[in-house]
């Protein structure tokens, strides 16, 4: 038997769904939306801006590639639609709103706001998660989820960022890190 | 000549093997390898060893991060309960649910795959023999019947079977976990010695590695397969053949002899019984692609379509003599399901190895032979447990409960996680009489053919162990000098164990056994089962090295029988 525990799954249907027309930019200062790096199957053009970014903030581009090089919007937007049961769609939906809202629209703030905005929220979350006042996993932090197993299953990330090898050809199970060197990716 | 003799003569063969899994492919070796014409049936789709569609696929090959997508947990939502099986790189080893219903009074998960080399291709390989201390459990506690077998006779099979397949492990001379022809072992890592020690210095208490059934070195009978290299992607098939599979090792001998036949697509739905000579002559088949029934005859007959799936055909093959199923005297047909209970344990942090790591992935963990009612140790329960486990450090995966993000998270995760450790018990399940499974004739599969429904329940005894087994994992951990020590109980389905077994037990007394104990239907001579339904009581180590070795001897013994006129 494997030792892996099963994905934890949402329990409860979360009555109807959140109602869709996500906020027409009104009264808005008009900032040049940076282009989308995929085109979105899943999320409609504003929400694809915004995984996009976050996800950029969680792993941006550095000497390694960043999460858009490596086409971790596409797969967030992918995964979503395909992995997703409609009820946890609707609540990641709903999660990116707020999300969005309480930024009085994540799109317009410069990309220092943005950064600090997201660390913000991953803060108060991951703090909620460990003190047990959040059970369900607050969007940021599915986001966070995504933008990881996007990442670190991609090739750059899983050999550039980390190490992988495809046919190790043998074990050795005590051995100093100094000689390993970093993190194997699976 | 007239066509139905005709018939009779191209469908004739000296044997007949139902099912190419873990027992089919022993069976269909060690008949094929006696001179025996072999016709081996297996109700599911071809495949060829090296044939593994996903084998050498790196992570970015498979969509969604190899994670099922909704319609996969529509069509295999009953096989997605482990949680780990139904995924992008191992999906098309387990059935569709939809095609293969079942039906369950209460929860029970049967997992299973229809295909040629069965759960051989993505089985654990873990392999333990039972011992005395298992064959004579039933005797001295007054649990259902006796074995009728015991350790030094089975003992020769196991070193055939092991020598054969290839086990890895470290002999550790315990009267309740036997030696056995070992490989040689894998390494344990820091951790993992770490809790050895204390576990032998503190309670006396065995930790040895895994016993699995991988080449560590070269078989010289076996030049097809090449030594494991530490991939751990066994449940996708292994294109090197290091781990024992039906097509890596078994059929390929088979296939060696010139004596095989195999008919994939060929649903044994009947056994057929001829009451004038007292035997079985045959089977009868339907295609699964065309729908055409069949029928095929042979000397001799061995059922290995795992327990259920032998239980099924029995069940189904009803006749005069038989009106309750097949070699059914004793009513035990379809009762006394066993299984491991898991999903019970505990894990740890293990801090202090912070500048320690490992390189390969291997895919085995750590054992913990059972402690438990041995000696002078006595519980509150029948039986006992072991513990299956291992260490490792945290990969990227962990970051998510991590404050970092951006450029600092690319930094830190680098550095390997934490070190956590996780002892898992599997507990043996007791033979109740009342855990069964029947036949639904109302409710037919897409086949025509009735469905098995099942009721099956963990009882008092499972649930004072299960206690037991987070408690003692948790002590452990903790005396080892581990953190954060947490226990755990899912409370799962029986079934989970994936060792399902009992259905058609052994016994010396026809009045309450289907079996003798050369896995021979007491009521008709000529019919062998050697799947997981003969089991008398289940022991707590994992089984299917137990299926291989009574197999082997079942064919043995066969042959003899059939010597001597006998059959
Ligand atoms: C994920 C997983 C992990 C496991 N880990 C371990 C482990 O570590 N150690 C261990 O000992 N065991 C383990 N097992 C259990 C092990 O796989 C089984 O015990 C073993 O495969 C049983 O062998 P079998 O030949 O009886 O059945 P199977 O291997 O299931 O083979 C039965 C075959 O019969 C065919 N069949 C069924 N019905 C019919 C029919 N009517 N007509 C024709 N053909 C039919 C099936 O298609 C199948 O190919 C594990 C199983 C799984 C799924
Ligand atoms: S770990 Fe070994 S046996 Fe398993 S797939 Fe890799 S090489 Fe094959």
């Amino acid at each position: 038997m494997n030792r892996r525990e099963a994905l934890q799954r949402a329990g409860l249907v979360l009555g109807y769904a959140v109602s869709a027309p996500v906020l027409a930019g009104v009264l808005k200062g008009c900032k040049a939306a940076p282009e989308l790096t995929f085109k979105p199957d899943f999320f409609n053009p504003d929400q694809a801006a915004i995984v996009s970014e976050v996800a950029e903030i969680i792993i941006p581009k550095t000497d390694t590639p960043g999460a858009k090089d490596v086409g971790v919007p596409g797969f967030i937007d992918k995964l979503v639609k395909e992995c997703y049961s409609k009820e946890d769609q609707d609540r990641f939906l709903a999660g990116l709103k707020e999300f969005d809202e309480g930024a009085d629209d994540f799109m317009d703030l410069d990309h220092d706001k943005q950064v600090a905005y997201v660390k913000k929220v991953h803060d108060e979350a991951l703090a909620a998660m460990k003190s047990g006042a959040s059970k369900e996993r607050p969007f940021i932090l599915k986001m966070k989820e995504l933008t990881l197993v996007g990442f670190f299953t991609s090739e750059p990330g899983a050999t550039q960022v980390l190490q992988y090898e495809a046919v190790p050809g043998a074990y050795r199970g005590c051995v100093p890190l100094s000689e390993v060197g970093k993190t194997w990716a699976t | 000549m007239n066509l139905n003799t005709e018939l009779q003569k191209n469908n004739s063969f000296d044997a007949i093997v139902v099912g190419t899994g873990i027992s089919g492919g022993w069976a269909a070796k060690e008949l094929t390898e006696k001179g025996m014409k072999t016709l081996v049936l297996e109700r599911g789709r071809m495949v060829k060893h090296l044939e593994y569609p996903t084998a050498a696929m790196d992570p970015w090959q498979f969509p969604n991060g190899d994670r099922p997508t909704q319609e996969d947990l529509k069509q295999q939502g009953v096989q997605n309960r482990t949680g780990y099986t139904v995924k992008q790189s191992s999906k098309h080893w387990f059935v569709n649910d939809l095609e293969n219903p079942y039906n369950e009074v209460k929860r029970f998960d049967w997992m299973r795959g229809y295909h040629v080399g069965g759960r051989s291709i993505t089985w654990g390989r873990q392999s333990y023999r039972l011992g005395d201390l298992d064959f004579e459990a039933n005797l001295k506690d007054g649990v259902a019947i006796d074995w009728p077998v015991r350790y030094k006779e089975i003992a020769p099979w196991y070193d055939y079977v092991e020598k054969y397949i290839g086990v890895s492990g470290q002999n550790e001379g315990l009267y309740q976990l036997p030696d056995g022809k070992f490989l040689a072992p894998m390494e344990l890592n820091c951790v993992e010695r770490e809790l050895k020690k204390s576990m032998m210095d503190k309670f006396g208490r065995m930790l040895t590695i895994g016993r699995t059934a991988h080449l560590t070195e070269k078989l010289e009978h076996s030049p097809q397969r090449g030594t494991c290299k530490f991939r751990d992607r066994c449940i996708r098939g292994c294109p090197y053949g290091g781990y024992f599979s039906s097509l890596s090792s078994t059929l390929w001998a088979a296939e060696k002899t010139g004596n095989i036949t195999l008919r994939p697509n060929s649903i044994v739905y009947e056994l057929i019984y001829d009451d004038t000579k007292g035997k079985a002559t045959g089977v009868r088949i339907q295609d699964a692609e065309t729908g055409e029934q069949t029928e095929f005859y042979a000397k001799v007959i061995f059922l290995c379509a795992s327990t259920f799936g032998s239980t099924h055909i029995m069940l189904n093959s009803t006749s005069s003599r038989f009106p309750n199923g097949f070699g059914n005297d004793s009513g035990e047909l379809g009762h006394n399901i066993m299984d491991h209970h898991l999903s019970v344990g505990a894990n740890a942090e293990a801090p202090g190895f912070d500048d320690m790591y490992y390189s390969g992935r291997r895919a085995n963990g750590v054992y913990v032979p059972r402690f438990q009612n041995i000696g002078k140790d006595k519980r509150e329960y029948l039986r006992g447990f072991g513990y299956q486990g291992g260490a490792s450090r945290q990969g990227w995966m962990s970051m998510v409960a991590e404050m970092a993000i951006g450029a600092d998270l690319k930094q830190a995760i680098q550095t390997p996680g934490m070190w956590t450790i996780g002892l898992g018990g599997f507990g043996e399940f007791l033979p109740y009489h009342e855990n069964k499974v029947y036949l639904d004739k109302e409710k037919k599969d897409k086949y025509g053919l009735p469905t098995l429904t099942f009721d099956v329940e963990l009882k008092d005894n499972e649930r004072k162990m299960r206690k037991d087994m987070s408690r003692e994992a948790a002590e452990m951990l903790s005396a080892a000098g581990f953190t954060n020590v947490k226990e755990y109980d899912k409370e799962i389905g029986p079934g989970l164990g994936i060792h399902e077994m009992g259905t058609a037990r052994m016994g010396r007394d026809p009045k309450t056994s289907v079996l003798n104990k050369f896995n021979q239907v007491h009521a008709c001579k000529n019919v062998f089962v050697t799947d997981g339904s003969f089991m008398v009581s289940s022991a707590c180590v994992n089984p299917s090295l137990t299926y291989m070795a009574f197999t082997a001897r079942a064919v043995n013994y066969a042959m003899d029988e059939m010597k001597k006129g006998n059959l």
